[in-house]
């Protein structure tokens, strides 16, 4: 895929301005985290390249075929197993239908083999959070837009799932932006990290430590420091 | 099987109730048989055939009126659930209707689709289609847009948004809507058998009201309690082995559809 170009996106509700105009370049195969507090715009920011909100000026060049998003909540549908809402976009892309055996390698690499036949009322909230990736992953999309996907989840669950996250991509072309409140999780996944205030992006800060990454390390704490003073 | 045992206690003190007071001849055996002169009264009726023939008539009817407000009201409940003119548009109307219960329009039933087959299935129908219908189209309006949106990103069409989501997720309320129209088309069939009929359980019951026979009333009565609680225990039955999902939420949250 092409380096998607966003540039003057802007939305505004009403008199409010969700989202400033905003210019940012996704490089193929970078992992963009954004980090801020609630009502800063990264949401709006992910539902407008999502194409689930209109702008109100600007535009996005170099959009992918595929943009999928992972939303904060699983969002299973209630009816399907975790097998077949794991393969839900087979039910909208035949050329997805064929690849049906990519099922048992997702549910290995998300460890819910044993699931597949349950229903999602019958799931923990990790093992939903697993499968709403799943059904991502299923769809292939060259653009993933995670919108805090981890937040809901406990402390020990969301360290396996970064981890799990991290192993998936490291071999793969997918760019991806990674919407965050919790400026650990986005120094721990991100290529650079973005800090997002009041609609607009402020700062954009790369890290270049290698994976995996220790949260203790003095560069890590240092970056943390200067995000963290950033936010205040 | 300890509910069961408690739900059935109730009954088996009344039929015991029943028994007494009958067998005191506190009321006279013309105002309240005994359970034996009922009991008899049945056997007599599944002996001659009598009973199983009025039964397979109402049956058929209930079935065929049912059936024809499937059809209709499940893609009306679809289409009304999408699209905001039919709603805007029929509102009124079909509030209207809604409440003008099938009983009352015997009338012009009988003047416009004449005393036979017809006007019983129209009635079936009239009675059936509203609850079916209007939980179809809350079903579907209702559906969670955050489904939705899940479902456009990941390259649905507007079609396939319907087949796909929202129709099922709408299939818990299609479904509370197919158990009351199954309810409703009962009710009413007796109810129009009772005014107008050669034939069924409804008839059976005007006759013998006619013969001045209150066994055979009240065997019509019970068969026509037994059958309709038997039709609702069979369709949840069905519902639960064809959408096991429903099931496991419900035993889950401990709703009311499992005994």
């Amino acid at each position: 895929m092409d380096t998607v170009t966003i540039s003057n996106l802007s939305k505004v509700y009403g008199e409010k301005t969700a989202l400033a105009p905003t210019s940012l370049e996704l490089a193929p195969g970078s992992l963009t985290a954004i980090v801020g507090k609630s009502g800063c715009g990264k949401t709006t920011l992910l539902r407008l390249l999502a194409g689930l909100e209109e702008p109100t000026t600007g535009t996005v060049t170099g959009l992918p075929a595929k943009v999928a998003p992972v939303f904060q909540e699983p969002r299973l549908m209630p009816w399907l197993t975790v097998a077949d809402n794991i393969t839900l976009a087979a039910a909208s892309d035949p050329s997805l239908a064929k690849s049906k055996d990519r099922l048992a390698d997702l549910l290995d690499v998300l460890e819910l083999t044993g699931a597949s036949a349950l229903y999602p009322s019958q799931l923990s909230g990790g093992m939903a959070q697993r499968v709403s990736l799943g059904r991502t992953l299923f769809y292939n999309p060259e653009l993933i837009l995670m919108d805090e996907p981890f937040s809901a989840l406990d402390y020990f669950t969301r360290r396996s799932l970064q981890q799990m996250l991290l192993r998936l991509f490291r071999n793969q072309t997918k760019t991806i932006v990674f919407v965050t409140h919790d400026v650990e999780e986005a120094l721990l996944l991100g290529d650079r990290v973005l800090v997002m205030e009041e609609g607009a992006i402020k700062s954009a800060l790369p890290v270049t430590l290698p994976h995996p990454r220790s949260a203790t390390s003095p560069q890590f704490q240092q970056l943390r420091e200067t995000i963290l003073t950033l936010l205040k | 099987m300890r509910r069961i045992c408690q739900g059935l206690l109730l009954p088996l003190l009344l039929l015991a109730a029943w028994y007494v007071v009958a067998e005191r001849q506190v009321f006279s055996a013309y105002l309240l048989p005994s359970p034996a002169m009922v009991w008899q009264a049945f056997g007599e009726l599944v002996k001659s055939g009598d009973l199983a023939v009025h039964l397979k008539i109402s049956l058929v009817r209930v079935f065929l009126g049912f059936g024809c407000a499937c059809l209709a009201a499940i893609p009306l409940g679809i289409l009304c659930g999408r699209s905001r003119y039919f709603h805007t548009y029929c509102w009124f109307l079909l509030e209207f209707l809604r409440h003008v219960p099938p009983l009352a329009a015997i009338p012009l039933i009988i003047l416009w689709a004449g005393i036979g087959e017809a006007s019983k299935l129209v009635i079936i129908f009239l009675a059936s289609f509203f609850p079916l219908f209007l939980n179809t189209c809350s079903g579907i309006r209702n559906c969670d847009p955050k489904l939705l949106e899940v479902g456009k990103t990941l390259g649905f069409s507007s079609y396939g948004l319907v087949r796909h989501i929202q129709l099922p997720a709408a299939l818990n309320e299609i479904v509370t809507g197919l158990q009351l129209s199954l309810g409703y088309s009962w009710r009413a069939l007796i109810g129009a058998e009772l005014i107008a009929a050669a034939a069924g359980i409804g008839y059976l019951i005007l006759d013998a009201e006619e013969m001045s026979r209150p066994d055979v009333v009240l065997v019509g009565i019970l068969c026509i309690g037994v059958i309709g609680s038997l039709m609702d225990w069979l369709f949840l039955q069905l519902m639960n082995r064809l959408l096991p999902w429903r099931r496991i939420a419900n035993e889950k949250g401990g709703g009311p559809w499992t005994l």
